[in-house]
């Protein structure tokens, strides 16, 4: 199956796997397959901030393949401009977040301007970033 | 493109994305073309937002120096600075992340090319700073080791304990020292102005230490050169460094050491330690040392304290028409016009580029009459340059600490926003912080 009629198998609704309207359940019940096919960066990461969830898109994105991420600490080995108060702090200290904050990443070194969508919420033991350029 | 240099690109920005040490490359105008996430988290705390985008901006406030340096190097290529430590503003963020100084290098690769290296050395700074506060112990105490005396003086300075030898040296009873101030062994010069012995421990129990020299009495109506070190006694336990110096202090111990030999000049050290090379002001990282100090302890010794943020008035231009030479000379004579309206306990401090500020230990209608002064002071100033006299002005902003303004970086932030309402209002006048009252 290609990733790409995975992704149209999922979609039931025009606006359903949007950057900004995605669910955290929704993403966190997809395949890697699925989770590849996006349009957006996806970043799953463990409540100790280990990634799980290292999607096709930021791949291609930042550059770098899964592997070398995967199982690591994101914040303090792949994305150390998150790891401070506006982002990488969020997650420690919020219960539940779902935001949009304009943010400026290094991807392949250059700085880029991103939108970045925190999302944790008590239903789900996996912390969401999602990364759109 | 083969699997092989995919690969090697990919273990390239695997390197370059984990590595410890902040790398930017950016144009002879700061435009960033290329940074790794460290040198981002790292500029970050400088700039207080995400976006960073131009190098020399994002240190405009705190290390307007490196833009000066990388535009003053005539080389066609070559290391510009090396470790250069920039002291970021305390306070910024309250995170981990929140380095205090870093330490940069910077490499010209071609008129249009610089590389620049950027780490957080805060631990270091403060290690250094303590083991230099051990040193000025030692050189006094061991330099002389066969000649010193001690004296114990109580939480406001006065004698409470003292040792024979320095009795039967100076041929004082004993009764006519305890409960004295340590002036009582001075002996100035006929026309020498009075000792400020209660100065003098204020600046002891600001700074941790106090080292001076001067004429003592001895025996006999003699006089003997001195050099004295009074040093902030604390109860607390040493190993949590510095803080232990900042809490109350309980006592002095005074080290009193004669000497021949004059070339030890502790104010020259101090001002080394403590002051702006360019104006002699404080420094930006003195500053925010004494600042927090006196925040902490202020309340407790009942005393009011504000700032006076100071801007210079359309600087950016005296630089472009007049080039920076000129530019240093007007930031020197407003530092020397500065220091001559404020009092002696006042500190002046360059924060860096043409913004300065004054910590006053008065209220906030007694600072807005010091920044007034001030005002008028700079405006009055005539500075020479080849187009002729020069005439500048600043802007002020005043702010006290209340209940709900208590942090020296939000008490700044306060005084800023005044200064920000002055340059609105049309420049060359004073900004008063309001609503500082509303908080009981």
């Amino acid at each position: 199956m290609s990733s790409h009629s995975a992704q149209a198998a999922l979609i039931d609704g025009p606006d359903r796997f949007d950057f900004a309207e995605i669910r955290i359940a929704v993403l966190d019940a997809m395949t890697p397959d699925q989770v590849d096919a996006l349009p957006y960066g996806v970043v799953g990461l463990a409540s100790d901030g280990t990634t799980e969830i290292y999607n096709a898109t930021e791949s291609k994105l930042a550059g770098i393949p899964s592997s070398i991420v995967l199982g690591w600490s994101y914040f303090a080995e792949t994305a150390q401009c998150m790891n401070n108060f506006m982002v990488a702090q969020r997650f420690e200290d919020e219960p539940e977040i779902d935001e949009v904050i304009d943010y400026v990443l290094t991807l392949r070194m250059r700085p880029t301007p991103v939108r970045l969508r925190l999302i944790k919420a008590g239903s789900c033991a996996r912390r969401y970033l999602l990364i759109q350029r | 493109m083969s699997s092989d240099s995919d690969d090697e690109l990919s273990n390239l920005m695997q390197f370059l994305y984990t590595c410890p040490v902040g790398l930017v490359d950016f144009d002879a105008s700061g435009t960033i073309g290329l940074m790794n996430p460290k040198a981002m988290q790292l500029m970050q705390v400088l700039t207080a937002t995400p976006h960073v985008s131009n190098f020399f901006s994002a240190f405009e406030r705190c290390g307007p120096e490196l833009r000066n340096l990388a535009q003053g190097f005539t080389g066609r290529r070559g290391t510009v600075c090396e470790n250069r430590r920039v002291f970021v503003r305390e306070g910024i963020v309250d995170d981990a992340s929140g380095a205090t100084v870093l330490d940069c290098t910077m490499v010209k690769l071609s008129d249009e090319r610089f590389i620049a290296t950027l780490s957080d050395v805060s631990r270091q700074v403060a290690q250094e700073r303590r083991l230099r506060q051990a040193e000025v112990w030692f050189s006094s105490l061991l330099d002389g080791a066969d000649d010193f005396d001690v004296l114990s003086l109580d939480g406001a300075g006065r004698i409470d304990g003292v040792k024979a030898g320095l009795l039967e040296e100076t041929g004082l009873p004993r009764d006519a020292v305890i409960g004295r101030t340590l002036d009582v062994f001075d002996c100035p010069d006929a026309d020498g102005a009075a000792s400020d012995v209660v100065g003098k421990i204020a600046l002891a129990r600001r700074d941790g230490w106090y080292l001076d020299e001067g004429w003592r009495r001895v025996k006999g109506g003699e006089r003997r050169w001195c050099q004295r070190l009074i040093v902030v006694k604390s109860d607390r336990d040493r190993d949590s460094g510095e803080r232990s110096l900042e809490r109350a202090a309980s006592g002095y111990v005074a080290v009193l050491r004669s000497t021949t030999r004059q070339t030890f000049d502790a104010a020259k050290l101090r001002r080394l330690l403590q002051t702006d090379h360019l104006t002699g002001a404080c420094n930006r990282a003195h500053f925010f040392e004494v600042a927090e100090r006196e925040l902490r302890q202020g309340p407790y010794r009942g005393q009011v304290l504000s700032v006076v943020a100071m801007d210079v008035d359309h600087f950016k231009r005296i630089n472009d028409t007049h080039g920076h030479a000129v530019g240093d000379e007007v930031l020197k004579a407003i530092t020397a016009a500065c220091q001559g309206v404020l009092d002696p306990a006042d500190t002046f401090a360059r924060l860096g580029g043409e913004e300065f500020v004054a910590m006053v230990a008065t209220d906030l209608a007694g600072a807005s009459a010091k920044a007034e002064a001030l005002r008028a002071r700079v405006a009055a100033l005539e500075i020479p340059s080849a187009a002729g006299p020069l005439r500048v002005t600043a802007s002020f902003g005043c702010a006290t600490v209340s209940a709900s303004v208590r942090s020296m970086a939000a008490l700044l932030a306060e005084a800023d926003r005044a200064l920000y309402s002055a340059k609105h209002a049309g420049r060359n006048r004073v900004g008063i912080a309001e609503g500082v009252a509303a908080v009981a």
